[in-house]
């Protein structure tokens, strides 16, 4: 396996996502040999440089717009080539919607073994050794992806961000595919930015604050947003809340919203249906804040407490102002 | 309108989950399997553009082991489905999302298919990667976490929403197409029991899985359970304030999540 690492960049307001940093990490862990970058869409080029801030030495940009507004399919071909070209025995993305896209085009088109949400990773003799969740995170999966050519998504905050340590980056430009009718035909008719708080954004962020029905009102919500904002959280929901259309669905966690791992969730008033526990049950430490004693919640919960969220909500958020000095 | 749509069989969320004997894989014995989760929701969306687009079809296909992949078919068949093909996988559980792809483009490829519908991500497996496998291998555009799927007629093309990271996108794209859905317009219907006793009885295409031609592979090594939550540790309290101190005490200096 020749030891050469691609790692494929997203881009966040023109600049490299904080889970390209995780994923940099990563790959300079595993790789035995040379690591590159990649980023494509518009912006690319300007971007591509930041790899050096990094530690990476060499990176490739396909700066072209139409791919931003062209389905994930017209990025396997040019990520393929470039993985050839660098010679890379392995590629790492990050484990979000276009990366887990991405990743299962590169099965078939750069004929890889391939893991999205991946945790932990080593590298053996003829492969890559990856960790991942399962179930909703009732089970853990180890398994072996073996073969001359490797790629793995990696669960966003599941890595520390790689520190900076510059290098000089040469920055090579790829030049933008040609796409077959199959794939120019699909139109990009509209793009609206999530509606949410001041906060990170709900698979972003490293603390996520959750109201359910059991906030009773719209209005009331606020006592949530306002612990969110005291916290530097990210705000979610539960179906309740986005079927009442208190909040719009774009806050909702769970099977049929967002799924999401941060350091610490804390639901509020949330009774814990199976379908709201997919959707946040792999986040390291969960806090429940529920009226009812018995609510399933508790039963995933680390920490609870038992009370009225409209006594204990207000209560802690002055709590962490207060030891914040905010 | 052709609609395809793949179902994987998966364990109840209710099951207990336990590992295999030598530790590598999770073990079928006693499991109840079902349709995954966001499958449900695909047959649910599949059986309503088939009742809104006259001269519609839907074709269910599983790929799988016996008995548990030709039950979960024949409960799509009780809800509404047109046609069955089980793909069989033999002794191999079927659970490998890039293998499972691979037999079922082999099935489908040359079967008519103007809308592919997969769910978003199987519940067991949470990969998230047959959809994107299928759209490289059928050579069709491939859309993931979709929802709001409708078909517009007077244009010839699907339109839908996808609620990503950063935004919510919509899109409007011609046939073929393959979905990876999020949600269907309403939560899934259940089977009526007539439709039930009937299932029995229908016929289901069997198919063997084409032999895989790639050099990579994935080994299962182990399959591990976190030890059994035992529920929260509750704050006893005097004041709201009081459990608020607690709280706050034990998630920096126990937890460690803020500083
Ligand atoms: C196909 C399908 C998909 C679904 N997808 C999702 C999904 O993605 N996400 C999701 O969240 N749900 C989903 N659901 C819905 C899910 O089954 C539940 O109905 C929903 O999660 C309940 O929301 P809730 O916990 O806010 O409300 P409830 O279950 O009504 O719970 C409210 C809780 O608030 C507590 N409470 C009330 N007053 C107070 C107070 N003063 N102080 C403290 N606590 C209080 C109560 O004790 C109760 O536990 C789905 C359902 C289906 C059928
Ligand atoms: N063995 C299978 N048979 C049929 N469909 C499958 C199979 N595995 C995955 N799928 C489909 O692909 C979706 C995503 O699965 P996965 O990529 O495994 O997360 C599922 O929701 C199914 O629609």
């Amino acid at each position: 396996m020749t030891p050469n690492a691609l790692v494929v960049g997203e881009l966040h307001d023109g600049h490299l996502a904080a889970s390209t940093l995780e994923v940099i990490g990563v790959a300079r862990a595993l790789a035995g040999g040379a690591v590159a970058g990649l980023v494509l869409g518009a912006g690319a080029k300007a971007a591509a440089s930041e790899f050096g801030r990094f530690g990476v030495p060499e990176a490739y940009a396909l700066d072209d717009p139409h791919l931003d507004a062209a389905p994930a399919g017209a990025r396997a071909a040019p990520v393929a080539a470039t993985a050839r070209e660098v010679g890379a025995s392995l590629l790492l993305t990050a484990s979000t919607t276009a990366g887990r896209d991405l990743l299962g085009r590169l099965a078939v088109a750069w004929d890889a073994a391939v893991a999205t949400g991946v945790t932990e990773a080593t590298a053996f003799e003829g492969g890559v050794r990856v960790r991942r969740p399962v179930f909703g995170g009732r089970a853990t999966e180890t398994i072996r992806l073996e073969g001359s050519r490797v790629a793995i998504a990696t669960r966003p905050h599941a890595f520390a961000a790689v520190a900076e340590s510059p290098v000089p980056c040469v920055v090579h430009e790829v030049p933008a595919p040609v796409l077959s009718e199959a794939y120019t035909a699909p139109q990009r008719t509209g793009v609206a930015v999530t509606a949410r708080g001041a906060g990170p954004s709900l698979t972003d962020a490293s603390i996520v604050v959750s109201g359910g029905r059991g906030v009773r009102a719209p209005e009331n919500f606020r006592l949530v947003e306002e612990l969110a904002a005291s916290l530097g959280a990210a705000v979610g929901a539960s179906r309740a809340v986005t079927d009442a259309g208190w909040r719009p669905t774009s806050f909702q966690v769970g099977q049929t919203g967002r799924a999401v791992s941060p350091q610490l969730y804390i639901a509020v008033g949330i009774s814990g249906a199976i379908q709201h526990i997919v959707g946040m049950v792999s986040s390291r430490v969960i806090v429940a804040i529920n009226s009812d004693a018995s609510a399933p919640i508790f039963r995933v919960a680390d920490y609870g407490i038992v009370g009225d969220l409209f006594q204990i909500v207000p209560a802690l958020t002055a709590e962490v102002r207060r030891v914040r000095g905010a | 309108m052709e609609i395809v749509v793949c179902v994987k069989p998966v364990p109840d969320a209710e099951t207990r989950l336990r590992a295999t004997s030598d530790g590598t894989r999770l073990d079928p014995e006693g499991v109840k399997f079902v349709l995954a989760g966001y499958d449900e929701s695909a047959v649910e969306q599949a059986l309503l553009l088939k009742e809104s687009i006259a001269g519609s079809r839907v074709h269910v296909v599983a790929f799988g082991p016996a008995p548990r992949t030709e039950e979960v078919l024949r409960a799509t068949i009780a809800l509404g489905a047109d046609q069955a093909t089980w793909v069989d996988s033999g002794a191999d559980a079927g659970a490998e999302p890039v293998r499972a792809a691979r037999a079922i483009a082999g099935a489908i490829a040359s079967a008519p298919h103007d809308l592919v519908l997969c769910g978003k991500q199987a519940n067991d497996d949470e990969s998230g990667l047959v959809p994107a496998a299928l759209g490289e291998l059928l050579r069709v555009p491939e859309f993931s976490c979709v929802v709001d799927l409708r078909w517009d007629s007077a244009t010839s093309r699907f339109r839908f929403q996808r609620p990503i990271e950063t935004g919510v996108e919509s899109w409007s794209a011609p046939a073929p197409l393959v979905v990876g859905l999020q949600q269907a317009w309403n939560d899934p219907r259940t089977a009526k029991l007539p439709a039930i006793l009937k299932s029995r009885k229908a016929a289901i295409g069997k198919v063997a899985a084409a032999s895989a031609s790639s050099e990579s592979r994935v080994v299962a090594e182990r399959f591990e359970l976190p030890p059994p939550r035992t529920g929260a540790k509750l704050i006893e309290y005097k004041t709201p304030e009081d459990a608020a101190q607690q709280l706050v005490r034990i998630l920096r200096e126990e937890a460690k999540v803020f500083p």
